[in-house]
């Protein structure tokens, strides 16, 4: 039981984690391209369309997928601790 | 008045700091003289600090705790500097289980009996803990792991709170980075959003009211020079 409620509130606390630094991370790389465009305007393509481009991009690329690890390094830590505190 | 602003800042801080000291692994150089067990009847104000019962049991006011007495060597500052003398201190062996804090210490009868075959010798041993003892409230801090060292001063470095301090001071300026973040894209701009409405409203107002103001003056004297 005691289980089941630690699994359940460690899920909960987690998946806040995760929306809050994959909001974040999205976040940040708007406002960079914002700035980017803003620097140099490509010719040929509005604002709109060259942010939109560029989070395509980051959604297709690797550091969406990295912040999954948020859900995978507690298990790992968590399963540490339980083999180095009832080992030995 | 500036100093109770000042302790009322300070206050949650030394809580935090209390809570940590209270929950992080400690680690006491001890020689380890006796096991026992012996019936515990908690009270509404001292349960907090003992664990839960074992999952699947039922919880009663009256259990059995197991105990390790030992003789500790004193230290100066949150025990990083040994002193010479040595003091009794006594530790509760608890299972944590899976709940609070997260030890995830299942192993209290195996740390009993480690416990048992270290009181037979002299040598000294790390005794991995958390918690306090306040003598007045029957409370013992709780021992997690303990391991044969050299001597009375093994000189033990603190890993997991170093690792834990460091994820705090990372965490601290990430959550930070995102507050900020959210304050500059998603409140700022709203709150410019309602200020021009604000103040396109004002203006509005501001018109309507010298029109009012110019039809009140209808009636006020003209300047009789």
């Amino acid at each position: 039981m005691a289980f089941i409620k630690l699994l359940g509130f460690g899920l909960i606390g987690l998946t806040v984690v995760y929306w809050s630094l994959s909001l974040y991370s999205a976040s940040l790389r708007r406002e960079r391209l914002e700035d980017d465009y803003d620097k140099s305007p490509h010719p040929g393509q509005t604002r709109e369309a060259y942010v939109a481009d560029g989070m395509a991009a980051y959604r297709a690329g690797l550091r969406p997928k990295l912040l999954l690890s948020v859900y995978i390094v507690p298990i790992v830590v968590v399963s540490t601790i339980i083999y180095v505190v009832n080992s030995g | 008045m500036r100093t109770l602003g000042f302790f009322f800042r300070l206050l949650p801080i030394l809580l935090v700091a209390l809570f940590l000291h209270y929950v992080l692994p400690q680690h006491d150089t001890v020689q380890i003289t006796s096991t026992e067990v012996i019936r515990t009847d908690f009270s509404s104000y001292n349960r907090i600090f003992y664990a839960q019962p074992d999952s699947g049991a039922v919880e009663q006011p009256t259990r059995d705790l197991r105990l390790i007495n030992t003789s500790k060597i004193r230290t100066y500052l949150l025990g990083f500097i040994p002193r010479d003398r040595t003091e009794v201190m006594v530790y509760r062996n608890e299972d944590t289980g899976w709940i609070w804090p997260p030890y995830f210490k299942f192993d209290s009868a195996d740390l009993q009996a480690e416990s048992a075959a270290a009181a037979r010798t002299e040598g000294w041993y790390s005794i991995t803990h958390y918690g306090w003892r306040i003598r007045w409230a029957s409370i013992y801090p709780n021992a997690v792991a303990i391991s044969p060292v050299d001597g009375p001063r093994p000189g033990i470095v603190p890993w997991f709170n170093i690792g834990f301090f460091v994820f705090l001071f990372a965490a601290f300026f990430v959550i930070r980075g995102m507050w900020r973040q959210f304050r500059e894209r998603m409140i700022d701009p709203s709150l410019d959003a309602a200020g021009d409405r604000m103040d396109i409203a004002r203006a509005d107002l501001a018109k309507r009211r010298s029109g009012f103001r110019r039809w009140l003056d209808n009636w006020t004297s003209k300047d009789r020079r």
